[in-house]
C-alpha cells in the first residue's frame, strides 16, 4: 500500500527493487537491507546484545526466509483470487464455506452477513414433505455450486430422519459465476413438472463438473438417465417454460438478502454454507437443555 | 559551555538526542531562530531596492550584518558577498576567475566536492590546468607539495583550512604567502574551519574565504564569500539578474561596481538575519573558547572510538571535534543507523568527499562523528558506551 503514499513510496520502490534483485540472484544494492537490519539490530541492542549479534550475523539467512515466505504468501493469495473467481470462495471447492455472491460475480450481492438475511415469505419451490409440518426448511441453492452439492447428503439425511415433521423447499438460486447454473436450474424445474426433480437433482449433483463444463448437452443426458420423458422435458426446456418461475425464485433470494449458496432458513433461523447434520439439529431443536445448548455452541464453533 | 544546551530548542524538545553531525549542519540556538523570524515580523522588505522606510531599515540591517560577518574572518564588508552556501561561494571564485593570462590551478586530494567538481569541470572543458597534490597522509607536508607544483603559470590555489573527513586543520598563511610570490591567489574553503577556530583573511594571506552559515549555528540557505574589495573586480558573477547592474541598454551592460554585482535577485534576508545572530552568538562565547572545548571533545571521542575497537582515520592531533572511523566488517551506514536507534545522530558515507575518503583508505566510506559547542563530555561518554555495544557485534 506504500506506493500510494509519498512518504513511503521511495521505500516501496527500494523494496521492490531489492526483492527483484534478490530473486534474480543479484545483490540488493538499494541499502534497504542494511537499513532494515540496522534498525532491528539497533533496537535489539537495547534489550539483548546477544540476540542482536546473532541477527546481525545471520541477517542474510533470515532475509531469505522472509523472501520465501513472501513468495509463498503471494502464491497463496493468487490461488485465493483464482478460487474466488472460479468458485466465489477463496478456499476453493473442497473447503468448508459457501459460494459467495458479490459485485464481482454478479449484480445481486449487497449483503455479507447472516444477520442481514430475511426469511422468504412464500414456500413455493421444489418441495418435499407435509406443508403443515412443524419444521420448515427453505434452501436457496445453486446446482453447480460445490457447497450446495456438499450440503446435499446432510439434507437427504435430515429428510430421512425427520420424515413427516419436515417440510423442505428448494428455491433455485443460480450464481452467474458458475457455468451451467441457470441451465441446471431450468432443467430441474422442468423435471419437477414430471415429479422427477429429486432424481434429476441427484444426477446433477453427482455429475456437477460435467454440467459446468458441457452445459445443456450434459444436463439433457442426465435427464434421460433420470428416467424423464424427454419429449415433454425438451418442450419445457427449449421453450423456456420455467424462466418465469426461475426469475421469481431469484427475486425471492434477493429479497431475502441471500449472499451465498447454500443458504437455509429453518423456521426463523438461518444457516449459510454446508454444515453437519448435528449442527442442523441444533438449530432445529430449539428446546434444548443447558448441556445440549453448550454442546451445540461448541459444535457450531468447531464446525466453522 | 554546559548551560548553552538550553539555548537550543531542538535539544530541549529531544532531551535524549545526542547530536554528533555538526560537520553536516549545526543545531540552531534560540537567538538565531528569533532573528530569522524577526525579519518577517518586523522588517519584511527588500534591501538595496525599495526606498520606503521598511526597505531602508532592511538595507541598514543587512549592511550591519555584512560588516559583522566580514569582521568575523578579518575582512571588510566591501569585499563580502552573500551566497547560498559555501559551495556557491567557492564556485563563484573558481568559475568566475579570470584564467586568460594564466590557467594553472592547484588543489589537494582532500577537498570537498564543492572544490573538486568545479575545478574538474573546468579542466575537462580545457579552461584550466589542474594540479591535485597529495595531502591524505597524516605526515603530508602540504606546503612542500604545493611548492613542487607552483610556478608563474599558477593562477589560483584552492584548499580547505580544515577538512570534513578527518578534521585535519591546515595552516594556510605560508601557502598564501607562496601564492602571492608567484602572483597567484589563495581561495580557502572555510566551511569546516571558520566555525571552529579563528580565521583571518589578512593575517593568513587569504584572498578568498568561503563559508556557510548553517555550519556555524546559522540558518540553511545562506553563506558568504569574503575577500578584498579589489579582488572582486577580477571575478565574473556566477548568476546574473536583478540587482547586478548600474545601468543596462540592449547593447550594453554596465555592471554594479560593488558586491551587488554578485548578488542577483532577492537575497535570503531572513537567513542573513539569522547568520548575523549566529556570528553574534559565537563572538559572545569566543571562538578561542570553542576551539579549546572542541579539542577536549575530540580527545575523548578518539578514545571512545578506539576503545570500541574501531579504526580512526587521520591525524589524531587534528584539533576539530570531527572523527571518521570504521569497524572492520561493518558497513558505515549500518553503524550509523544502529547508533541512530540508540539516540545518536551522526553521518555515514563519503561526506561529499569521495576522493578524500578513498585516499585515506575508507573505500566504502566511513562513519563520522562531529561535535560542536553544545556537546559535552557526557554526550561523548554515552556515545562511547553505545559504540562499544556495536563494536561487540563485529568482534
Amino acid at each position: 500500500m506504500s506506493i500510494f503514499s509519498a512518504k513511503y513510496r521511495p521505500l516501496a520502490k527500494k523494496g521492490f527493487e531489492c526483492v527483484f534483485k534478490t530473486l534474480t540472484l543479484k545483490p540488493c544494492d538499494t541499502g534497504l537491507d542494511d537499513q532494515i537490519k540496522s534498525e532491528i539490530v539497533g533496537k535489539l541492542l537495547k534489550y539483548s546484545p546477544a540476540l542482536a549479534k546473532i541477527i546481525n550475523k545471520q541477517f542474510a539467512l533470515l532475509s531469505w526466509i522472509f523472501v520465501l515466505l513472501t513468495i509463498g504468501s503471494l502464491a497463496y493469495s493468487g490461488l485465493g483470487i483464482y478460487n474466488f473467481y472460479l468458485y466465489g470462495n477463496c478456499e476453493g471447492p473442497n473447503a468448508t464455506g459457501a459460494c459467495i455472491l458479490n459485485d464481482i460475480t454478479g449484480d445481486y450481492g449487497r449483503f455479507s452477513e447472516p444477520k442481514d438475511l430475511i426469511a422468504p415469505t412464500t414456500l413455493d419451490g421444489i418441495a418435499v414433505g407435509d406443508p403443515n409440518a412443524e419444521i420448515k426448511i427453505v434452501e436457496f441453492g445453486c446446482f453447480t455450486c460445490p457447497y450446495t452439492k456438499k450440503a446435499e447428503p446432510t439434507i437427504q439425511q435430515l429428510i430421512r430422519e425427520y420424515n413427516d415433521s419436515i417440510y423442505y423447499v428448494f428455491k433455485p438460486f443460480p450464481l452467474p459465476n458458475h457455468n451451467g447454473s441457470f441451465d441446471a436450474a431450468r432443467a430441474v424445474l422442468c423435471a419437477d413438472e414430471q415429479n422427477k426433480s429429486w432424481e434429476l437433482r441427484t444426477e446433477i449433483f453427482r455429475h456437477q463438473e460435467i454440467c459446468s463444463t458441457d452445459g445443456v448437452l450434459a444436463i439433457k443426458n442426465l435427464a434421460k438417465n433420470a428416467g424423464i420423458n424427454m419429449s415433454n422435458f425438451n418442450r419445457c426446456y427449449d421453450q423456456n417454460k420455467t424462466d418465469a418461475a426461475l426469475s421469481r425464485y431469484i427475486q425471492q433470494g434477493k429479497d431475502s438478502h441471500v449472499y451465498a449458496t447454500p443458504t437455509f432458513f429453518i423456521n426463523n433461523k438461518t444457516i449459510v454454507g454446508p454444515k453437519t447434520v448435528e449442527q442442523f439439529k441444533c438449530v432445529i431443536n430449539e428446546n434444548q437443555n443447558l448441556f445440549e445448548q453448550i454442546g451445540c455452541s461448541l459444535g457450531q464453533w468447531w464446525g466453522k | 559551555m554546559n548551560d548553552l544546551r538550553s539555548d537550543f530548542p531542538i535539544l530541549k524538545n529531544n532531551p535524549d538526542l545526542i547530536y554528533l553531525d555538526s560537520a553536516c549542519t549545526t543545531l540552531k540556538p534560540r537567538p538565531v531562530i528569533d532573528a530569522a523570524i524577526e525579519y518577517y515580523e518586523r522588517y519584511g522588505a527588500c534591501a538595496n531596492r525599495s526606498s520606503h522606510r521598511k526597505g531602508r531599515e532592511t538595507t541598514e540591517k543587512i549592511d550591519q550584518i555584512r560588516e559583522r560577518v566580514a569582521g568575523f574572518v578579518g575582512g571588510d564588508s566591501e569585499g563580502t558577498l552573500w551566497t547560498k552556501n559555501a559551495t556557491e561561494a567557492i564556485n563563484t571564485v573558481i568559475s568566475g576567475f579570470d584564467y586568460s593570462k594564466k590557467n594553472k590551478v592547484i588543489t589537494t586530494n582532500m577537498e570537498h566536492h564543492a572544490v573538486l567538481l568545479p575545478l574538474m569541470r573546468l579542466r575537462d572543458r580545457g579552461k584550466i590546468k589542474l594540479e591535485v597534490v597529495e595531502n591524505s597522509h597524516p605526515d603530508s607536508n602540504l606546503e612542500e607539495e604545493i611548492r613542487k607544483k607552483i610556478d608563474k603559470e599558477t593562477a589560483l590555489i584552492v584548499l580547505n583550512n580544515a577538512n570534513n573527513t578527518t578534521g585535519k586543520r591546515q595552516k594556510v598563511d605560508e601557502i598564501g604567502k607562496m601564492a602571492h610570490e608567484f602572483g597567484a591567489k589563495l581561495c580557502v574553503d572555510g566551511a569546516q574551519g571558520v566555525p571552529h577556530f579563528k580565521c583571518d583573511l589578512k593575517k593568513e594571506n587569504i584572498d578568498f574565504i568561503a563559508f556557510s552559515a548553517h555550519k556555524m549555528l546559522g540558518p540553511t540557505g545562506v553563506g558568504a564569500l569574503v575577500c578584498r574589495k579589489e579582488d572582486l573586480s577580477g571575478l565574473r558573477p556566477l548568476v546574473v539578474g536583478g540587482g547586478n547592474v548600474k545601468k543596462v541598454e540592449l547593447n550594453k551592460i554596465e555592471w554594479a561596481a560593488d558586491q551587488s554585482r554578485f548578488e542577483a535577485g532577492t537575497q535570503n534576508y531572513s537567513g542573513i538575519f539569522g547568520f548575523g545572530a549566529a556570528i553574534e552568538y559565537l563572538t559572545k562565547i569566543g571562538i578561542q573558547k570553542i576551539e579549546e572545548h572542541e579539542k577536549d571533545l575530540r580527545k575523548k571521542m578518539v578514545n571512545c572510538i578506539q576503545n570500541a575497537g574501531a579504526q580512526v582515520y587521520g591525524d589524531e592531533s587534528s584539533a576539530s571535534a570531527l572523527v571518521s572511523f570504521n569497524f572492520k566488517g561493518a558497513k558505515p551506514h549500518e553503524v550509523a543507523l544502529m547508533l541512530d536507534q540508540q539516540g545518536i545522530a551522526l553521518r555515514s558515507g563519503f561526506f561529499c568527499a569521495q576522493i578524500a575518503l578513498e585516499a585515506i583508505g575508507a573505500k566504502e566510506g566511513a562513519v563520522r562523528a562531529s561535535a560542536y559547542l553544545y556537546n559535552d563530555q557526557e554526550d561523548i561518554k554515552k556515545f562511547g558506551e553505545k559504540l562499544e555495544k556495536i563494536g561487540k557485534l563485529y568482534s
